[in-house]
């Protein structure tokens, strides 16, 4: 019997499901036959509560999340959460450098009492995670790498190493070089340093490797002129929660 | 010339002559080699057609010599001879090319016809092809730069062409598609064309889940063209061929290195951070087809290969060098080198030892903490070519590949088993591996270095920590430091009473013979000596001198010590003057003494002859003192003649004691001698062994050591087991004033103590 899958989204752009539907008519049908999808809002209406394996888009930032995910867990075999907010909390973290109230107003202005914020999580702060797929937004390849994985039996991998690494095979000319700077040295790679072949940086959206030589990386973008303020910026971004939580 | 010279390579004379007379009738011109590093120096010399090599010599092994010379001249035939036939090394002699693996004794008929067949081939070959020998001798021509485009124009027709291109203001390898692109004038791109032999990813296989059969290898097998490969690319190409050619040779890589074309430029305008000159990689030799040099309006080009004399030959419009070209491309490489800004600090022959003894310094451990683990250095590295293979499949779970990716030592992962347990789990231990690579490991696996100094690895670290370079000059600096600070004098603290002997005092004085005497000698204050046994100390008399004597007593025996002394010279003989009481001068003690752990669980033959048993005595105290750590004890003592037996009492007891087996005898005996006659050497016969438990220790007048080793070697007593104490002049006592020296050894220092096969090579010791 096809495992059957269902996605779903919290404090999010629902950019990393839109990014599923970016598979081929051919990769998706071949998808289709591998597994059974029960609940996808972004695609299909049909909406059950019986699934094997959840999808889990953006990150928890009311207190309401937290039982509705809760739920999901006690319901799926296995959780992959999916893009940036699942995975480390995300922008969605920036706002945890204000107070909650400071947030509320900032947003809403005066209809700021209407409604509840709490500090923004992943979803591993809730409840455990089986897998991840990494990346603002999660890339349709690696949704498909992960989703092959499950089906083969394999454990689902992301490399251990840096971006630099991968940004090296993609033959790219080093940002530094040409007098930018980037957090790629200590941000898990996955991606194939996409954005530095798109001509920009990285900004450390997959979140940081597992040993991550922060005091070097710090150094060398004071090296490369960042004031402090400046250097705490470039992590602020993606990796805020893991930061905040050192 | 003839072509029948041939050089014979072994150890064994009667294998080398024989062969060697045997092939001198039938007409060859025969050379003969004792081991391997004999025979290189001659191959160095003379071009040999065929060699005859024995595998085990005493340095270097045949197959190694075989590889070696294999290297610098690959015509070379061999055939290899061996009394030890294995799988491996029949193996190995065929991976090298050899004709024949023959086992010894070898049939000299056999050997002599491989050879005749040998030599004939040689002088078809040459017969054949004697246009692709004088391509292969690395002609130099001149073609104009309008004629180059014309060329890199046509192969574009042919072929896809890759090249250096300009990219946001630095340089890139990438895919040609007019020649206006290529740039000729480059300093260094990020990523290396060794690329396009051993790309990030390629595919090896593709497969069907469902049918096994139906797996493929994927090979790019397209022609391609390199064009404007720096020497140290190439010379990281040749080290390349090394790692994926030799020993399993990689399909992968020898189809795309098969399929290129390498045209190479010269290095006019290094990178900062290169410093290819000190690792020798700033020019090259081979592994091109064309090397080009820009002097000015034309290029000088180094035909590398016959697919490069090809290539002009359809392409382009040669010009013989005037001897204006030849000095105008002498002169641009001159200018280049002197536009390198960083060198090694030593010669690069000495980077192995230099980083062997270096292998603990702190310097790793420094530098890797600021690492990032990022990988940067290995990516972008043309000698690195390790790699990860991974399995994609399809999402229609039917088909699938298996990819191979560039991986590193740098990498967290990289030597991390299934179960967790993590190799190198720590940024030094990563850092220092990679350092060795470059250093020394590639350099004695694949005989090439593992880094050709690009400064590729030096501009992409961003912790500034990745250069070679400058981690061996750090290494150096740390050696020489540590070399300087040994040697610094002023920092020095002397040794005040190296020469200053202490005072002592006479507490006994016994007469053993008619010309020895015993000395009991209390150190001033009661200190003890602290001897080993075996050592000795020298006797000081103020307006005489020093003069040396083994201890005769054992550390086990403490308060005082004794020396015996043999009335022989102007010191002695005073000092046979001396009373109780006297002041006498002590330094010591000194020298190694007997290897008293190496005893322990063993039976112990002990051999003394004449005054030999006065460091004996101390020996055979001690061991009576810790008797249970032995097995048996067998002492053997002989005199000349009943009257110049020593340490009579002793004797006596000894004979007496149950905890050893005591024989003595006599050179000649006397009316009342009633004991064994005979040299000391017809007592060892007598004494039951067991050759694998004893050790023997001997000491007596050096005529004695010859003929007790012949003995102890019919007992079957390993060298390792045969202990000799030996008698030299020992002067100072400190290693410093040559008397005793033996050899390169010094007796004071090194000894007196020795086993024998110790002293196998030391020429003056027995």
């Amino acid at each position: 019997m096809k495992p059957k899958v269902a996605f779903f989204d919290f404090t999010s752009c629902e950019g990393c499901q839109l990014d599923v539907l970016n598979l081929t008519g051919e990769e998706l049908l071949d998808l289709l036959a591998g597994v059974e999808i029960v609940s996808f809002r972004e695609a299909i209406s049909r909406n059950d509560e019986d699934y094997d394996i959840a999808f889990i888009e953006g990150s928890i930032s009311r207190d309401s999340e937290i039982p509705r995910l809760q739920k999901i867990r006690k319901q799926a075999k296995i959780l992959v959460a999916m893009g940036a907010c699942a995975c480390i909390g995300g922008v969605n973290c920036l706002k945890n450098h204000l107070t909650m109230n400071e947030a509320l107003t900032m947003v809403y202005g005066a209809d700021a009492k209407q409604f509840d914020t709490i500090p923004a999580r992943p979803i591993n702060a809730v409840v455990p995670v089986d897998a991840y797929i990494r990346g603002c937004p999660a890339q349709t390849g690696e949704f498909a790498k992960l989703v092959k994985a499950l089906l083969i039996g394999k454990k689902p991998e992301t490399p251990s190493y840096p971006v630099c690494t991968e940004c090296k095979m993609a033959g790219n000319i080093c940002v530094y070089e040409l007098g930018k700077t980037c957090i790629g040295p200590v941000t898990r790679a996955g991606c194939g340093a996409i954005c530095v072949t798109g001509g920009r940086q990285c900004w450390g959206c997959r979140g940081l490797v597992d040993e991550p030589n922060i005091n070097s990386q710090e150094e060398i973008l004071k090296k490369y002129g960042l004031t402090p303020a400046q250097v705490v910026e470039k992590f602020k971004i993606y990796n805020t929660y893991s930061e905040v939580k050192k | 010339m003839k072509t029948n010279s041939v050089l014979i390579v072994d150890d064994e004379a009667i294998v080398r002559e024989s062969i060697r007379d045997w092939l001198k009738d039938s007409g060859y011109d025969v050379a003969t080699a004792e081991s391997a590093e004999e025979a290189l120096k001659m191959v160095a010399k003379k071009d040999y057609h065929v060699l005859v090599l024995d595998v085990r010599l005493p340095g270097k092994s045949g197959l190694t010599a075989l590889k070696e010379i294999k290297a610098i001249h690959p015509d070379v035939k061999a055939v290899i001879i061996t009394a030890y036939p294995s799988e491996e090394t029949t193996a190995e002699a065929r991976r090298l090319g050899a004709l024949d693996c023959m086992i010894k004794p070898v049939n000299p008929e056999d050997l002599e016809k491989l050879i005749r067949d040998a030599v004939a081939s040689i002088d078809k070959e040459a017969d054949k092809k004697p246009a692709k020998k004088a391509a292969a001798s690395k002609k130099s021509v001149v073609i104009s730069k309008r004629s180059f485009k014309t060329l890199i124009t046509s192969l574009l027709q042919d072929m896809e062409v890759v090249g250096v291109k300009g990219k946001k203001g630095k340089f890139i390898f990438d895919k040609i598609n007019n020649f206006d692109e290529l740039k000729m004038d480059y300093d260094l791109t990020p990523i290396p064309p060794t690329k396009y032999l051993f790309p990030a990813k390629e595919t090896i296989l593709k497969y069907d889940l469902s049918d096994f059969k139906k797996s493929t290898p994927v090979l790019d097998n397209a022609p391609r063209a390199i064009v404007g490969v720096h020497p140290y690319d190439i010379r990281a190409i040749e080290m390349l061929d090394e790692a994926f050619i030799t020993a399993n040779p990689d399909p992968n890589y020898i189809a795309r290195r098969q399929n290129s074309l390498i045209i190479g430029v010269d290095c006019l305008n290094p990178s900062p951070k290169a410093f290819s000159p000190s690792m020798g990689t700033n020019v090259a030799e081979a592994g091109f087809d064309l090397l080009l040099t820009d002097i000015g309006d034309t290029y000088m080009v180094t035909v590398g290969s016959q697919k490069g004399a090809d290539l002009l030959k359809k392409h382009a419009q040669v010009i013989e060098p005037t001897t204006d070209d030849i000095a105008r491309q002498k002169m641009v490489r001159d200018e280049a080198l002197t536009k390198y800004q960083l060198a090694l600090d030593i010669p690069r022959e000495r980077l192995p030892k230099l980083l062997e003894d270096a292998y603990d310094d702190p310097y790793w451990a420094e530098r890797a903490s600021t690492c990032l683990s990022c990988g940067s250095c290995v990516m972008v590295c043309p000698t690195c070519f390790c790699f990860d293979v991974q399995d994609d499949v399809s999402l229609n779970l039917k088909d699938g590949e298996r990819t191979r990716l560039w991986d590193g030592c740098m990498l967290v992962d990289f030597a991390k088993v299934a179960g967790g347990e993590n190799f190198r789990h720590d940024k030094t231990s990563r850092f220092h591996h990679r350092m060795y690579r470059k250093g020394k490991y590639v350099l004695e696996r694949y005989g090439r270095m593992g880094c050709v100094g690009c400064g590729r690895c030096g501009t992409a670290c961003l912790a500034e920590i990745a250069s070679p370079v400058e981690a061996f000059n750090a290494i150096a600096e740390s050696a020489r430091a540590k070399q300087e600070a040994a040697r610094a004098v002023e920092t020095i603290r002397p040794e005040k009473e190296l020469y200053a002997p202490m005072q002592a005092e006479l507490v006994r004085v016994d007469n053993l013979a008619a010309k020895e005497k015993v000395f009991e000698i209390k150190l001033a204050g009661g200190k003890d000596l602290g001897q080993k046994p075996g050592q000795f100390v020298e006797l000081s008399l103020f307006g005489l001198g020093e003069a040396p004597f083994g201890v005769a007593s054992s550390p086990t025996r403490r308060g005082t010590f004794e020396i015996a002394v043999r009335n022989v010279g102007s010191l002695t003989n005073v000092s046979h003057n001396l009373k109780k009481g006297d002041t006498v001068g002590i330094r010591g003690p000194f020298g190694n003494g007997f290897p008293l752990k190496q005893f322990e669980g063993k039976d112990l033959l002990l051999i003394a002859g004449g005054t030999g048993i006065f460091p004996m005595r101390s020996l055979i105290q001690y061991v009576l003192d810790n008797r249970k750590l032995y097995g048996r004890v067998i002492v053997l003592y002989g005199a000349r003649g009943p009257a110049e037996r020593l340490f009579t009492d002793d004797l006596e007891g000894w004979k007496n004691n149950a905890n050893l087996e005591f024989h003595e005898t006599v050179d000649r005996g006397d009316a009342i001698w009633k004991g064994n006659v005979g040299v000391i050497t017809t007592l060892i016969p007598k004494v039951q062994l067991d050759p694998k438990k004893t050790v023997a220790v001997i000491v007596g007048p050096p005529i004695m050591y010859r003929f007790v080793i012949v003995e102890l070697k019919k007992r079957d007593i390993a060298d390792e087991n045969v202990i000799m104490s030996l008698e030299r002049r020992m002067k100072c006592g400190v290693g410093k004033c040559g008397h005793c020296q033996m050899n390169g050894l010094y007796v004071c220092q090194e000894g007196p103590v020795f086993s024998l096969a110790q002293l196998r090579t030391v020429r003056e010791a027995v």
